[in-house]
This record gives C-alpha cells, structure tokens and sequence, in this order.
C-alpha cells in the first residue's frame, strides 16, 4: 500500500524520534567518556565536549587494569564456554535425534532453570568452591557460568539440530559411517553457523555476569572480570566520570560487535525452553 | 571390542543407548553444579546456620522460615519484587512493542532502525547502571537538570539516595535494558502473521485500528504471554542492576527478594536464612510462572 507523503513524513519522524531517544543512553556515554572532568561538573550539563579528550581512552588504558580485566572475563568466557558447548552439542544432539525418554522434562527443566535465581544459587556454591580452593580463581567462574549456559545452549541446539534433514546421516551410515561418525564427519560440519551463534550468545551469558565474580573473586583483584572492575571505579565520595565512562565503551565494545552478528539468531536463544 | 560396540550401537534396537550415553556428561555435570548445589541450599535453608563448616551439619529446624514468615523486612521485599515486577514489566510491554510496531512498517533504513532499537539488549547490565548512575546523579544529573527545567522540581533530586525516586531510578533503568527483549520477540512474532490476512481485512473494509486490534493482537498474544514470562522472572532474579546502582536502598525502598537472599548471604553471613529466602523466591517464581503460562496457552485458543 501507497503511503501519503504526509504518512511517511510522520512514520519518519517517529522512527527518528524513537532511535533518538532509545539510543541516547550510549550517546551520554560516549559524551561523557570525551569530556574533562570540568565539563562533567556544571550545570547545564554539555551535550557535546568542547574539545574530545581521546586521550582519556589511552590514558584509562594504560593507568587501569582494564586489559587484564577483559582477559580475565574473556578467559572465563573462553572456559566456560567452551565446556559447555561440548556437553551442549552432545546432549542436544541426542535431544535431537533419539527418542530419549525424558526428553519432554528437558524443556521444563530448562524452564526451571532460567527460575533459579543466581543469588540461590551462589551461596551453595561458594560454600563448596571455600572448601575445594576455587575461590578467588577463574575456575570459579567457568563453573558458575556453565550454569547459566548450559541450558540455553543444549536448547539451542536441539533446535538447530532439528533443522538439518536425518537423510543425510542414513545416507552416511549406508556408506558405512557409525551413528557418531555421521554426527561428527556429517552433521557437525555443516551445522557451523548454528554452533557459531550458539557459541557467541554463549560468550554474552558469561561476559554479561556480575554476581557470581562478585561472590567469588572480590578479594583477589588479579582475578577482576571486567564487570566486576568497572564497579570498583565508581568511589564512594567521588567518581571519576569520564575514566569509568572510558572503561565501560571497552567492556561495551565486544559484546556490541557479537550483538551486530547476532542479531538474526537472537530469537532462538532468547526463548529457548519456553516454546509451546 | 569397541569397534563392535560402535557397530551394535547402530542397530536400531541400540538407538537408545548412544542417546543415553550422548546425554550422560550433560546430566553429570548439571547434576554435579545444579542439582547437587540446589539441594544443598535447600538443606541449609533448614538449618540454623551462619556459615557453613564442611563436615558439619546443625540440626534440622524450621526456624529461618517461620523467622522469615514474621520479618517485615521480608513481606517488604515481596511488596518492592511486586511493584517492580508490574512496573518494569509494563513499561517494558509498552515501550518494546510500541517500537516494535514502528519498525516493522516499510521504510528506508528500516534494518538499521531495527538494530538500533534493539542495541541496548547488547550493552552489559553493569554498564547500563554506569550510564544511568550518572544521569541520575545528584549533582550534575541530566535528569534532574531536565526536571528542573520542565518546572517538576525546583531543585536537584537525590534520586538513588531517596526511596521514592530510588525506585524509579531502578525502574527505568530496568526499562531501557528490558524493553529490547519485548521488541526482538514482538518482531519475530509479527513476521509470522501471513500478509493475506491483511489483505483480506482491506478488502473487507477494516481501519489500520480494526486490523490492530482484530489480526496483530490476537496473533500477538502467544509470544507476548512467553514474553511477559520471561520478562517478570528476569525482574525477579535481577541482581547486578540494583545491587550496583542503589544496592537495595535506601532504607531498603529497593530490596527485592534476591538483594536480599544476597546481602543475608554476604553482607550478614546467615547462609541458612539466605537460603530460606532463595527457596521461597525460587518457589513464588515456579508457581508465578506456571500460572502465567497456564493463563497464556489458554488464551491461545
């Protein structure tokens, strides 16, 4: 249907005044991160630094731990990321693929899961984590961060794995593969894109938490994940705005980059387990 | 031997087994670090116990649920989760399908514009807070200014130092990083309704609003109940938003049931309490959404 040049010019002005609006927290931020710290203190506040001070980004850089808190979340990311991606592409595939008795419970227990509220659960865990030594070290949060991922991923999955025909194993196993070499010469390679973005939403699950770094490794600021960092910038009297401004687009950036590959497999991840 | 293993294991009658066997290290592990721990904070839920020592184990008593039962601290965090569950979640509804409907019309950009109306879901919550912190500030807070400005107030707000405006301070920060969520599924769910049925009501004579209210909303209504679902058990479960922008305060005009599993927990020491307390949280959000879901998939029809 022809819209009225009036229609779009309102339909236009809308978009742009919602894009507008919705997009103004990141544009403070920026702002915020460019201006000198006189600049942050007046009223009315500046909507654009006289001058941008690029060098706080260098400055914050090199003078904070930043780079060693994003090696350390991107670590905890790696590990437990890539522990529960091979649990996950197991257990999905025989959710997949095998009529597996129980297999109906799954969603529920995945249902379940997203429940869990991760302030339950991190007292146990830090109970059993005093006691075996993990506390302070990232293996705490490659454990803990498994928790969060592994039901979203196994999902996933699942779904993917349904997406892909069950001919081409039987005509794999009719050349002579076994049922795991048709899943891992034949299935697996061509579910790339699917174990990708599985993968990356993963890597945001981990990247994304707080509470668990808190619980665990706020004593040993060797261990800080970025989050847990960028938190401890913030003094009691006063902050130093535009540096934690500087040190939150570094955390940002990443999970914005993954956010823009993302995008078309979201819905996927977002609602594993509460289909039907 | 375990080549013939392999070999049984691709008669059909031996189909079960791989799939046995492909699901048993994810049942081991989440058992190990779900289950196990899970049970385990049930346990000390029913213990009088601050921290737990390994090898020991109290007595088994109901006192930290009948303590929590008479606190009022207690029924005050059901009564900050519920009002903040119903804001946050309204807000969220409203402003992700409003934009939701926006960007789903043809226009020039139109990816883009879906891009950018999602992007706040990619920033970290903790980021999010670091944003919104100092909008907020008492000093120098664009808010405030602005509130000034319009003529709301006449001098700057305290906002995360004032319970009122504390909890709007949540509120909206809980917003802006929610309302994505409602508007990628919204999305996804206006895509799957066939434009024929548009058509059809045109030819039928049916205003934009009709159409609205008689097509895209019934439609709507099965992604918008798993939506809304989802949506309250975040705001339930949310820990790093509040805990870093008001934690919990001030006089706890903040503290929702998981602030407060957490601060018994860490800031108190009371495992045993703590855990009384996640367990009842645990168990309002599985009968909360069992409902809602029931609710919903009979809406359905």
């Amino acid at each position: 249907m022809k819209r009225t040049p009036l229609q779009s010019l309102v339909l236009y002005a809308a978009v742009v005044l919602a894009v507008v609006l919705i997009l103004f927290p990141v544009y403070w931020l920026l702002v915020t991160a460019l201006s000198t710290t006189a600049e942050l203190t007046v009223l009315p506040p500046n909507f654009w630094p006289e001058v941008p001070q690029v060098q706080t980004f260098s400055r914050v850089w090199a003078e904070r731990p930043i780079p060693t808190w994003l090696l350390n979340s991107t670590l905890a990311a790696l590990g437990s990321v890539s522990l529960s991606m091979v649990i996950s592409v197991l257990a999905g595939y025989a959710l997949s693929r095998f009529s597996v008795r129980g297999s109906q419970s799954m969603g529920i227990f995945i249902l379940t899961a997203k429940m869990l509220p991760a302030t339950l659960l991190v007292i146990p865990l830090f109970a059993i984590f005093r006691q075996i030594g993990l506390i302070g070290s990232l293996w705490s949060l490659v454990i803990a961060h498994s928790t969060l991922i592994i039901p979203f991923t196994t999902w996933m999955l699942k779904g993917y794995f349904d997406t892909i025909p069950r001919e081409l194993e039987q005509a794999a196993m009719v050349d002579g593969c076994s049922p795991l070499g048709a899943m891992f010469r034949v299935v697996l390679p061509i579910s790339t894109p699917g174990l990708a973005a599985t993968s990356l939403y993963a890597f945001v699950l981990s990247w994304a938490d707080y509470a668990y770094a808190r619980t665990f490794l706020v004593n040993a600021p060797e261990s800080w994940t970025a989050n847990l960092g960028i938190t401890t910038m913030r003094g009691e009297y006063t902050t130093e705005w535009n540096e934690v401004a500087a040190a939150a687009v570094f955390v940002a950036i990443p999970i914005m980059l993954i956010y823009i590959f993302l995008e078309r497999y979201l819905v996927g991840g977002l609602t594993a387990g509460a289909e039907k | 031997m375990a080549r013939r293993k392999l070999l049984d294991l691709a008669r059909p009658s031996r189909q079960h087994l791989l799939g046995y066997i492909l699901l048993a290290p994810a049942v081991l592990l989440v058992g190990l670090i779900v289950v196990y721990p899970l049970l385990m904070s049930i346990d000390l839920s029913l213990q009088n116990v601050k921290l737990p020592r390994p090898g020991q184990h109290a007595p088994y008593t109901v006192a930290n649920y009948s303590k929590l039962f008479s606190s009022q601290e207690f029924w005050m965090a059901c009564w900050v989760t519920l009002k903040l569950v119903v804001t946050v979640t309204i807000g969220s509804l409203i402003v992700g399908v409003g934009s939701a409907l926006l960007v789903n019309n043809r226009f020039r950009g139109r990816t883009l514009a879906r891009l950018a109306i999602a992007l706040p879901w990619a920033v970290p919550e903790i980021i999010a807070v670091v944003i919104f912190a100092r909008i907020f500030d008492t000093s120098f807070g664009l808010l405030g200014w602005l509130f000034i400005k319009l003529g709301l107030t006449d001098r700057m707000i305290a906002w995360v130092s004032t319970p009122g405006p504390a909890f709007w301070a949540v509120t909206m920060t809980m917003i802006w990083k929610g309302f994505p969520f409602v508007s990628i599924m919204t999305l996804a769910g206006l895509q799957s309704i066939p434009s024929d049925y548009y058509a059809a009501a045109r030819v039928d004579g049916a205003n934009a609003i009709q159409r609205f209210r008689w097509i895209t909303l019934p439609l709507l209504m099965p992604v918008l109940g798993v939506t809304l679902v989802l949506v309250v058990l975040w705001v339930f479960r949310d820990f790093s938003i509040i805990k870093t922008l008001t934690e919990g305060g001030p006089l706890k005009a903040t503290q929702t049931l998981s602030i407060m599993t957490y601060d018994q927990a860490f800031g108190f020491f009371n495992f045993g309490y703590a855990s009384a307390v996640g367990v009842v949280t645990l168990v309002i959000c599985i009968v909360a959404s069992l409902l809602m879901l029931g609710r919903g998939s009979k809406a359905m029809y």
